[in-house]
Protein backbone atom coordinates (compact mmCIF):
# COMPACT_ATOMS: atom_id res chain seq x y z
CA UNK A 1 0.00 0.00 0.00
CA UNK A 2 1.38 3.38 -0.80
CA UNK A 3 1.50 6.41 1.55
CA UNK A 4 -1.50 8.33 0.28
CA UNK A 5 -4.05 5.13 1.30
CA UNK A 6 -4.23 3.44 -2.49
CA UNK A 7 -3.51 -0.27 -2.50
CA UNK A 8 -0.56 -1.04 -5.40
CA UNK A 9 -0.48 -4.60 -6.24
CA UNK A 10 -2.13 -6.99 -5.13
CA UNK A 11 -2.74 -9.88 -8.05
CA UNK A 12 -1.37 -12.66 -5.80
CA UNK A 13 -4.87 -11.86 -3.70
CA UNK A 14 -6.74 -11.44 -7.09
CA UNK A 15 -5.18 -14.96 -8.67
CA UNK A 16 -5.90 -17.06 -5.52
CA UNK A 17 -9.07 -15.97 -5.40
CA UNK A 18 -10.13 -16.43 -8.59
CA UNK A 19 -8.24 -19.96 -8.78
CA UNK A 20 -10.03 -21.28 -5.23
CA UNK A 21 -13.49 -19.93 -7.07
CA UNK A 22 -12.10 -22.40 -10.22
CA UNK A 23 -10.77 -24.99 -8.33
CA UNK A 24 -14.52 -25.13 -5.85
CA UNK A 25 -16.56 -24.61 -8.77
CA UNK A 26 -15.04 -27.45 -10.92
CA UNK A 27 -13.84 -29.80 -7.95
CA UNK A 28 -18.07 -29.68 -6.64
CA UNK A 29 -19.27 -30.44 -10.32
CA UNK A 30 -16.86 -33.38 -10.68
CA UNK A 31 -17.87 -34.54 -7.31
CA UNK A 32 -21.51 -34.14 -8.16
CA UNK A 33 -20.85 -36.27 -11.42
CA UNK A 34 -19.21 -39.05 -9.73
CA UNK A 35 -21.45 -39.69 -6.77
CA UNK A 36 -24.43 -39.67 -9.90
CA UNK A 37 -22.40 -42.17 -11.46
CA UNK A 38 -21.98 -44.35 -8.20
CA UNK A 39 -25.67 -43.72 -7.27
CA UNK A 40 -26.77 -45.25 -10.73
CA UNK A 41 -24.63 -47.74 -10.28
CA UNK A 42 -26.21 -49.01 -7.30
CA UNK A 43 -29.34 -48.86 -8.63
CA UNK A 44 -28.29 -51.09 -11.43
CA UNK A 45 -27.12 -53.45 -8.92
CA UNK A 46 -29.72 -53.87 -7.32
CA UNK A 47 -32.39 -53.95 -10.18
CA UNK A 48 -30.23 -56.89 -11.47
CA UNK A 49 -30.53 -58.92 -8.13
CA UNK A 50 -34.64 -57.90 -7.86
CA UNK A 51 -35.02 -59.64 -11.53
CA UNK A 52 -33.25 -62.40 -10.47
CA UNK A 53 -35.61 -62.62 -7.28
CA UNK A 54 -38.55 -62.46 -9.60
CA UNK A 55 -36.83 -65.05 -11.84
CA UNK B 1 -48.59 -32.01 6.95
CA UNK B 2 -49.62 -33.17 4.09
CA UNK B 3 -48.01 -37.10 3.75
CA UNK B 4 -45.14 -36.66 1.18
CA UNK B 5 -46.33 -39.09 -2.14
CA UNK B 6 -44.83 -39.29 -5.32
CA UNK B 7 -41.02 -39.89 -5.19
CA UNK B 8 -38.89 -38.12 -7.86
CA UNK B 9 -37.59 -40.44 -10.68
CA UNK B 10 -34.01 -39.15 -10.33
CA UNK B 11 -33.40 -38.81 -14.12
CA UNK B 12 -30.88 -36.35 -15.02
CA UNK B 13 -32.05 -33.81 -17.03
CA UNK B 14 -30.27 -32.73 -20.25
CA UNK B 15 -31.11 -29.08 -19.04
CA UNK B 16 -28.85 -29.08 -16.79
CA UNK B 17 -25.65 -30.03 -18.36
CA UNK B 18 -26.78 -26.96 -20.42
CA UNK B 19 -27.21 -24.73 -18.29
CA UNK B 20 -23.58 -25.95 -16.61
CA UNK B 21 -21.85 -25.33 -19.67
CA UNK B 22 -23.68 -21.82 -20.39
CA UNK B 23 -22.82 -20.66 -16.71
CA UNK B 24 -19.30 -22.04 -17.46
CA UNK B 25 -18.58 -19.82 -20.81
CA UNK B 26 -20.36 -16.80 -19.42
CA UNK B 27 -17.95 -17.31 -15.83
CA UNK B 28 -14.99 -17.51 -18.13
CA UNK B 29 -16.16 -14.21 -20.29
CA UNK B 30 -16.93 -12.17 -17.20
CA UNK B 31 -14.00 -13.26 -15.93
CA UNK B 32 -11.50 -12.37 -18.51
CA UNK B 33 -13.18 -9.01 -18.96
CA UNK B 34 -12.76 -8.68 -14.70
CA UNK B 35 -9.12 -9.80 -14.99
CA UNK B 36 -8.05 -7.88 -18.35
CA UNK B 37 -11.19 -5.07 -19.56
CA UNK B 38 -12.51 -3.41 -16.54
CA UNK B 39 -10.15 -0.87 -15.31
CA UNK B 40 -9.11 -0.58 -11.72
CA UNK B 41 -10.51 1.17 -8.90
CA UNK B 42 -9.30 3.95 -7.56
CA UNK B 43 -8.41 2.71 -3.93
CA UNK B 44 -8.21 -0.49 -4.15
CA UNK B 45 -6.51 -0.88 -7.22
CA UNK B 46 -6.40 -4.22 -8.72
CA UNK B 47 -7.58 -6.07 -5.67
CA UNK B 48 -10.73 -4.79 -6.26
CA UNK B 49 -11.26 -7.33 -9.82
CA UNK B 50 -11.90 -10.40 -6.36
CA UNK B 51 -15.67 -7.99 -6.39
CA UNK B 52 -16.19 -9.61 -9.65
CA UNK B 53 -16.56 -13.38 -8.33
CA UNK B 54 -16.61 -12.63 -4.54
CA UNK B 55 -20.37 -10.31 -4.44
CA UNK B 56 -22.05 -12.69 -7.36
CA UNK B 57 -21.08 -15.76 -5.29
CA UNK B 58 -22.82 -13.99 -2.42
CA UNK B 59 -25.80 -13.55 -4.41
CA UNK B 60 -26.37 -16.89 -5.38
CA UNK B 61 -25.24 -18.08 -2.08
CA UNK B 62 -28.06 -16.21 -0.64
CA UNK B 63 -30.52 -17.05 -3.83
CA UNK B 64 -29.81 -20.69 -3.11
CA UNK B 65 -30.85 -20.83 1.15
CA UNK B 66 -34.02 -18.38 0.02
CA UNK B 67 -35.01 -21.69 -2.55
CA UNK B 68 -34.04 -24.27 0.11
CA UNK B 69 -36.17 -22.06 2.26
CA UNK B 70 -39.31 -22.51 -0.35
CA UNK B 71 -38.52 -25.84 -0.82
CA UNK B 72 -38.93 -26.43 3.17
CA UNK B 73 -42.23 -24.37 3.20
CA UNK B 74 -43.49 -26.41 0.38
CA UNK B 75 -42.23 -29.72 1.51
CA UNK B 76 -44.02 -28.65 5.25
CA UNK B 77 -47.92 -27.26 3.99
CA UNK B 78 -47.79 -28.95 0.09
CA UNK B 79 -46.22 -32.16 0.82
CA UNK B 80 -44.14 -34.19 -1.83
CA UNK B 81 -40.69 -36.04 -2.03
CA UNK B 82 -39.38 -33.65 -4.68
CA UNK B 83 -39.17 -30.77 -2.38
CA UNK B 84 -37.52 -32.66 0.16
CA UNK B 85 -34.88 -33.51 -2.90
CA UNK B 86 -34.84 -29.85 -3.43
CA UNK B 87 -34.28 -28.72 -0.01
CA UNK B 88 -31.18 -31.13 0.39
CA UNK B 89 -29.54 -29.86 -3.34
CA UNK B 90 -30.56 -26.02 -2.52
CA UNK B 91 -28.88 -26.17 0.98
CA UNK B 92 -25.90 -28.40 0.36
CA UNK B 93 -25.21 -25.74 -3.07
CA UNK B 94 -25.93 -23.38 -0.42
CA UNK B 95 -23.12 -24.16 1.62
CA UNK B 96 -21.02 -24.78 -1.10
CA UNK B 97 -21.08 -20.94 -2.02
CA UNK B 98 -21.07 -19.60 1.38
CA UNK B 99 -17.88 -21.13 1.75
CA UNK B 100 -16.61 -19.77 -0.99
CA UNK B 101 -17.68 -16.78 0.07
CA UNK B 102 -15.98 -16.55 3.20
CA UNK B 103 -12.62 -17.80 1.24
CA UNK B 104 -12.77 -15.10 -1.22
CA UNK B 105 -13.43 -12.52 1.32
CA UNK B 106 -10.63 -13.52 3.47
CA UNK B 107 -8.44 -13.06 0.00
CA UNK B 108 -10.00 -9.43 -0.57
CA UNK B 109 -9.97 -8.61 3.23
CA UNK B 110 -6.04 -9.38 3.78
CA UNK B 111 -5.04 -6.35 1.71
CA UNK B 112 -7.70 -4.12 2.79
CA UNK B 113 -8.24 -4.83 6.14
CA UNK B 114 -4.85 -5.91 6.74
CA UNK B 115 -6.31 -9.48 8.13
CA UNK B 116 -7.58 -12.65 6.81
CA UNK B 117 -10.85 -12.38 9.26
CA UNK B 118 -12.67 -10.41 11.83
CA UNK B 119 -15.67 -11.16 13.66
CA UNK B 120 -17.35 -8.86 12.45
CA UNK B 121 -20.75 -8.44 12.25
CA UNK B 122 -21.01 -9.52 8.34
CA UNK B 123 -18.54 -12.02 8.37
CA UNK B 124 -19.70 -13.50 11.90
CA UNK B 125 -23.30 -13.84 10.56
CA UNK B 126 -21.95 -15.49 7.28
CA UNK B 127 -20.35 -17.87 9.43
CA UNK B 128 -23.41 -18.22 11.65
CA UNK B 129 -24.94 -19.17 8.01
CA UNK B 130 -22.49 -21.91 6.72
CA UNK B 131 -22.59 -23.67 10.74
CA UNK B 132 -26.02 -23.51 10.57
CA UNK B 133 -26.63 -25.03 7.06
CA UNK B 134 -23.56 -27.61 7.34
CA UNK B 135 -25.31 -28.90 10.33
CA UNK B 136 -28.65 -29.38 9.30
CA UNK B 137 -27.04 -31.36 6.35
CA UNK B 138 -25.05 -33.11 8.49
CA UNK B 139 -27.26 -34.00 10.85
CA UNK B 140 -29.67 -35.22 8.04
CA UNK B 141 -27.12 -38.06 7.57
CA UNK B 142 -28.14 -39.66 10.93
CA UNK B 143 -31.63 -40.03 10.84
CA UNK B 144 -32.94 -43.34 9.03
CA UNK B 145 -36.78 -42.58 8.75
CA UNK B 146 -36.78 -40.16 5.47
CA UNK B 147 -40.29 -38.61 6.81
CA UNK B 148 -39.02 -37.55 10.11
CA UNK B 149 -35.69 -36.53 8.57
CA UNK B 150 -37.79 -34.34 5.91
CA UNK B 151 -39.92 -32.67 8.35
CA UNK B 152 -37.51 -31.59 11.06
CA UNK B 153 -35.05 -30.52 8.11
CA UNK B 154 -37.80 -28.57 7.03
CA UNK B 155 -38.38 -26.87 10.18
CA UNK B 156 -34.57 -26.64 10.78
CA UNK B 157 -34.05 -24.80 7.10
CA UNK B 158 -37.06 -22.24 7.99
CA UNK B 159 -35.41 -21.54 11.38
CA UNK B 160 -32.03 -21.46 10.07
CA UNK B 161 -33.03 -19.23 7.17
CA UNK B 162 -34.06 -16.12 9.73
CA UNK B 163 -30.28 -15.51 9.43
CA UNK B 164 -29.92 -14.64 5.88
CA UNK B 165 -31.98 -11.50 6.10
CA UNK B 166 -29.61 -10.64 8.87
CA UNK B 167 -26.58 -11.45 6.82
CA UNK B 168 -27.77 -8.58 4.42
CA UNK B 169 -28.84 -6.28 6.30
CA UNK B 170 -26.21 -6.45 9.17
CA UNK B 171 -23.46 -4.09 7.15
CA UNK B 172 -26.44 -1.44 7.65
CA UNK B 173 -27.40 -2.32 11.25
CA UNK B 174 -24.10 -2.56 12.85
CA UNK B 175 -20.51 -0.65 12.40
CA UNK B 176 -18.99 -2.80 10.16
CA UNK B 177 -15.54 -3.05 8.55
CA UNK B 178 -17.34 -4.78 5.55
CA UNK B 179 -18.71 -2.06 3.18
CA UNK B 180 -22.25 -1.28 2.01
CA UNK B 181 -23.56 -4.35 -0.35
CA UNK B 182 -22.20 -4.09 -3.47
CA UNK B 183 -25.02 -3.63 -6.92
CA UNK B 184 -25.06 -1.97 -9.98
CA UNK B 185 -26.60 1.09 -8.04
CA UNK B 186 -23.65 1.56 -5.90
CA UNK B 187 -20.65 0.55 -8.13
CA UNK B 188 -19.84 2.81 -11.40
CA UNK B 189 -21.02 1.42 -14.45
CA UNK B 190 -17.31 1.06 -15.84
CA UNK B 191 -17.52 -2.35 -13.87
CA UNK B 192 -21.52 -3.16 -14.34
CA UNK B 193 -20.68 -5.84 -17.72
CA UNK B 194 -18.31 -7.97 -15.74
CA UNK B 195 -20.39 -8.20 -12.68
CA UNK B 196 -23.58 -8.71 -14.84
CA UNK B 197 -21.88 -11.63 -16.72
CA UNK B 198 -20.47 -13.45 -13.91
CA UNK B 199 -23.70 -13.01 -11.68
CA UNK B 200 -25.46 -14.73 -14.67
CA UNK B 201 -22.44 -17.29 -14.91
CA UNK B 202 -22.57 -18.61 -11.13
CA UNK B 203 -26.67 -18.21 -11.72
CA UNK B 204 -26.73 -21.06 -14.33
CA UNK B 205 -23.96 -22.66 -12.30
CA UNK B 206 -26.26 -22.97 -9.30
CA UNK B 207 -28.95 -24.14 -11.48
CA UNK B 208 -27.53 -26.47 -12.97
CA UNK B 209 -26.29 -27.99 -9.17
CA UNK B 210 -28.81 -28.06 -7.35
CA UNK B 211 -31.25 -29.86 -10.51
CA UNK B 212 -27.96 -32.61 -10.38
CA UNK B 213 -27.60 -32.54 -6.35
CA UNK B 214 -31.56 -33.18 -6.59
CA UNK B 215 -31.63 -35.92 -8.61
CA UNK B 216 -28.69 -37.81 -6.43
CA UNK B 217 -31.34 -37.12 -3.16
CA UNK B 218 -34.04 -38.39 -5.47
CA UNK B 219 -32.08 -41.25 -6.84
CA UNK B 220 -31.00 -42.16 -2.69
CA UNK B 221 -34.53 -41.65 -1.63
CA UNK B 222 -36.23 -44.45 -4.04
CA UNK B 223 -33.66 -46.69 -2.33
CA UNK B 224 -34.24 -46.37 1.14
CA UNK B 225 -38.30 -46.61 0.28
CA UNK B 226 -37.94 -49.17 -2.19
CA UNK B 227 -38.82 -52.57 0.05
CA UNK B 228 -35.72 -54.58 0.90
CA UNK B 229 -34.73 -57.71 -1.39
CA UNK B 230 -34.36 -60.65 0.26
CA UNK B 231 -30.83 -61.66 0.96
CA UNK B 232 -28.42 -63.48 -1.70
CA UNK B 233 -28.84 -66.86 0.82
CA UNK B 234 -33.36 -66.81 0.22
CA UNK B 235 -32.79 -65.80 -3.25
CA UNK B 236 -30.90 -69.43 -3.50
CA UNK B 237 -32.98 -71.24 -1.27
CA UNK B 238 -36.30 -69.92 -3.14
CA UNK B 239 -34.54 -70.94 -6.62
CA UNK B 240 -34.09 -74.40 -5.14
CA UNK B 241 -37.89 -74.30 -3.82
CA UNK B 242 -39.17 -73.47 -7.39
CA UNK B 243 -36.60 -76.21 -9.12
Amino acid sequence: MSGMGVIEGGWEFVWAAYGISAAVLLGYAASLVARLRSERARVRREASRGLEVSR
Amino acid sequence: MNRPSEIPSGATRPAAFAFGALGLVLLCVGSYWGLVVAPAETYMGDVQRIMYVHVPTAWNAMLALTFAFGCALAFLFQGGWKWDCRLEAAMEVGVVLSMLLCAQGALWAKPTWGVWWDWDPRLTTTAVLVFAFGGILALRTFVDDPVRRGTWSAVAAIVAYIDVPIVYFSVKWWNSLHQQPSTPATVSSAFHLPLRINAFGILFLMIAFITLRSSLAALRLRGELAPPLPEPAVTTALAGTRG
